[in-house]
């Protein structure tokens, strides 16, 4: 019997270009969520209703991601049976997508929990949530990136980014202690921005994860093949002791 | 074009179909029971009121019988050995030379075989020149090649599949070939036993000059014999008329004898055939 | 990992001046399924048929290296010994034509020494069951084995090989002639005989082999690439090569 002719390099090979489709789609919904969460801090930030109505309209759309892409990737699993790279890759933007769900629903809960007449602020704590949606933002995109074009080592460099983001949250913790001592009477503004900076911690966290998929993606290697255990201690903050 | 292969086709059946209508019409008044069992009668001329005796073929049939019995014998054996040794060592000298031979030798003129056997025990053995046993040699110097190539053609046609079913049973590669391969082939090793025995009962060049002929029944391996060809050969040339009338009552059954023949080996065939496909 | 039944130990395998398979070293573990996979003329039929020195009968052929079965050489035994420890199915169903469903069964406990009728009867009953073909064929083993359609006549095929009692069955694409639902069957089939029986199943089939297998082997141009847990294999090859082939990169 005769040989399969090679095939030519410029054709698409394998599941090369369901995988990118399915790619460029988890891609789509990142974005509609980053602009949530952006949307979502600007909203609270300068407390308007109306942009924080914006952003609480824009959650079917969200849904609509998730359903849909679940929907393609489970085709594919099931049309093409893929192996090997092209399965992990399948598996990793099923979870993929949960995390840009929430990290979606975060920037909605911001927008949810907007309050006029705050005002824009400069307190110091108002410019460090600022940088946090700056650099959680940042943190999200780069996990985009790295999930779109399968970069392992662009996705190993979240980690170190995100530990930066649960230091700022650390500290904003402390700034909220100390700001409640002094004015009692702002305790809800100022709970609602610690639930903020919470929030951005968690984004950042959800694109580690987010990286984590695409690392096992495309290498196959779990977390605790590359990452040591993480030393998690018990946040101790002592009242009136801003460090 | 199907009405010009067609009358080719019946172009083509009329030689055999003059031959059995000449036969049936000039020998079929001549057959009776008696006319099978009977032995030749004497050379007569019919004189008025003294009718010469019609005899029968019997000694001519048992003749012909007793030589293709006794070369089949010796025949399949040896073809069938022959044909087993040059499938299992194709790539051997001897098996090439087998089938090549074998080849060849179907083609040998008839009265070669006979005149071959003939020279060789005048040599040896002159007493027995003119026997059955040197007629049936001459037979089987005939019906070897032909049963040599076609069991040679059945054993290679069975696929080797069924060659490697048995072999990786753990199957010995002799018992594959004797007991599987050859069971498997048997309708066409038949077919090509039975084609052999047709031939060489109609021949009568090889039997001149070792059977030789007689107007007896069996007289022993080691004295001449009658056969039918034999019959039909020495009586038609003849000036008597019984005789001449006996040689078209042999030469109707020895047509009969062999579409019996033929028709007995493809029953048997389709039987085989069918059996293994399983009703 | 259990323990090894048959080894190959640094294999190459000639059709006259042309290698098959080269240095090839692979462990087959004891009562697990291992299939063998690779792009067409990879090899892997070739290295089926040395395991039971089917590879020699035909002409012109040579191996190098040795073949443990149980960690003795099978190169140095009596082939015909080593084929009744040994089983294979082929690809396409070859039952003995000649003979009835009975009679192939029994082929090799009645060629292969002596046994009384009633051992014979058993055996084949026993074996029938073993390749799940016996309640469709019990009232009528004495029928034809062309009666029977495809698939039933492959697994007829298994009993015939596993009547001899094998320690190993191979399998050299056993589907590929068969409709789904044969597929299927024989499938489960194989599933089910691993508990007594060491099988190694070629395929050119990825799925087939990642359903049935507990370990594969990926063999391309007669060189082994890679072998491992089945599991591992198609999630997570080691190999660039390997995982060309599964998800159909080739080229």
């Amino acid at each position: 019997m005769n040989e399969e002719p090679p095939m030519k390099p410029e054709e698409p090979r394998g599941a090369d270009t369901e995988i990118r489709r399915l790619k460029e789609r988890a891609l789509e919904m990142g974005q509609w969520a980053l602009r949530m969460v952006h949307d979502g801090w600007k909203a609270f930030r300068i407390g308007n209703l109306k942009e924080a109505q914006k952003v609480l309209d824009g959650d079917t759309e969200l849904d609509r991601f998730d359903e849909q892409i679940e929907h393609e990737i489970i085709s594919f699993l099931v049309l093409k049976q893929p192996t090997a790279v092209d399965l992990r890759t399948a598996a990793a933007l099923l979870k993929i997508t949960t995390h840009l769900d929430r990290i979606g629903r975060l920037g909605f809960d911001m927008a949810r929990i907007t309050t006029p007449d705050v005002g824009q602020e400069g307190s110091e704590l108002a410019t460090l949530l600022d940088s946090m949606d700056e650099i959680a933002e940042s943190i999200v995109q780069q996990a985009l990136d790295a999930m779109l074009e399968g970069q392992a080592s662009l996705a190993m460099g979240l980690f170190v980014r995100d530990d930066e983001v649960d230091r700022m949250h650390r500290q904003a913790t402390r700034l909220v202690v100390r700001e409640l001592i002094r004015d009692p009477m702002s305790a809800l503004h100022l709970s609602n921005q610690l639930l903020v900076a919470r929030h951005f911690e968690r984004i950042a966290d959800n694109a580690c994860k987010i990286g984590e998929k695409t690392i096992y993606a495309v290498t196959g290697q779990r977390r605790s093949e590359y990452l040591p255990r993480h030393p998690y201690t018990p946040y101790i903050l002592e009242p009136g002791r801003p460090k | 074009m199907t009405v010009l292969a067609g009358l080719c086709a019946l172009v083509a059946l009329i030689p055999l179909a003059s031959v059995v209508f000449q036969a049936a019409t000039l020998g079929g008044p001549v057959l009776s029971i008696s006319f099978l069992t009977q032995n030749p009668p004497l050379p007569c001329t019919p004189q008025p009121g003294i009718p010469c005796a019609t005899g029968g073929v019997g000694s001519a049939i048992q003749g012909t019988l007793i030589l293709v019995g006794l070369a089949t014998a010796i025949s399949v054996p040896v073809g069938l050995g022959a044909a087993i040794y040059a499938v299992e060592f194709r790539s051997r000298f001897l098996g090439l030379a087998i089938s090549f031979t074998a080849d060849v030798l179907t083609g040998v003129p008839s009265i070669i075989a006979g005149v071959f056997i003939y020279a060789y025990f005048v040599i040896y053995d002159p007493s027995i020149v003119f026997s059955t046993i040197t007629g049936a040699l001459a037979l089987s110097v005939i019906m070897i090649p032909i049963v040599t190539r076609t069991c040679e053609e059945a054993l290679r046609t069975v696929p080797h599949a069924v060659r490697e079913a048995a072999l990786a049973l753990g199957i010995s590669r002799w018992r594959t070939t004797l007991q599987i391969v050859v069971t498997t082939a048997l309708p066409a090793i038949v077919t090509g036993i039975l084609l052999s025995v047709m031939r060489a009962s109609g021949e009568a060049a090889p039997l001149l000059f070792t059977a030789f002929g007689s107007r007896l029944g069996f007289q022993g391996f080691n004295n001449p014999i009658n056969a039918l060809p034999l019959l039909i050969y020495n009586f038609a040339e003849s000036p008597y008329h019984n005789w001449i009338d006996l040689a078209w009552g042999a030469a109707l059954i020895l047509i009969i004898l062999i579409l019996i023949t033929s028709v007995i080996s493809r029953l048997v065939v389709q039987r085989m055939v069918h059996r293994m496909q399983g009703g | 990992m259990g323990s090894t039944k048959v080894k190959v130990d640094h294999v190459s395998a000639y059709y006259g001046k042309n290698r098959a398979i080269s240095d090839v070293s692979v462990e087959f573990e004891d009562r697990k399924v291992s299939a063998i996979i690779g792009p067409s003329g990879c090899g892997k039929s070739t290295l089926i048929r040395c395991l039971n020195r089917m590879h020699e009968t035909l002409p012109r052929t040579r191996i190098e290296g040795r073949i443990l079965l149980d960690g003795e050489d099978i190169l140095e035994l009596d082939p015909v010994h080593v084929r009744r420890r040994i089983g294979m199915v082929f690809q396409k169903p070859n039952p003995f034509v000649t003979m009835s469903i009975y009679d192939n069964v029994s082929v090799a406990l009645r060629f292969n020494g002596r046994h009384s009728r009633d051992e014979i009867d058993r055996a084949v009953v026993r074996s029938l069951q073993q390749a799940a073909l016996w309640e469709e064929v019990k009232d009528r083993v004495d029928a034809p084995a062309l009666s029977l359609s495809g698939g039933q006549q492959q697994r007829l095929c298994i009993a015939r090989a596993l009547a001899a009692e094998p320690e190993v069955l191979l399998m050299d694409e056993p589907c590929s002639a068969l409709d789904p639902i044969a597929t299927t069957k024989i499938e489960s089939l194989v599933n089910e005989l691993k508990n007594t029986y060491t099988v190694i199943i070629v395929t050119h089939n990825m799925q087939q082999a990642a359903r049935v297998a507990d370990n594969t082997a990926f063999l391309y141009l007669g060189k082994l690439i890679e072998v491992g847990p089945t599991e591992d294999l198609f999630e997570r090859p080691k190999e660039r090569l390997t995982e060309q082939y599964i998800t159909g990169r080739f080229g």
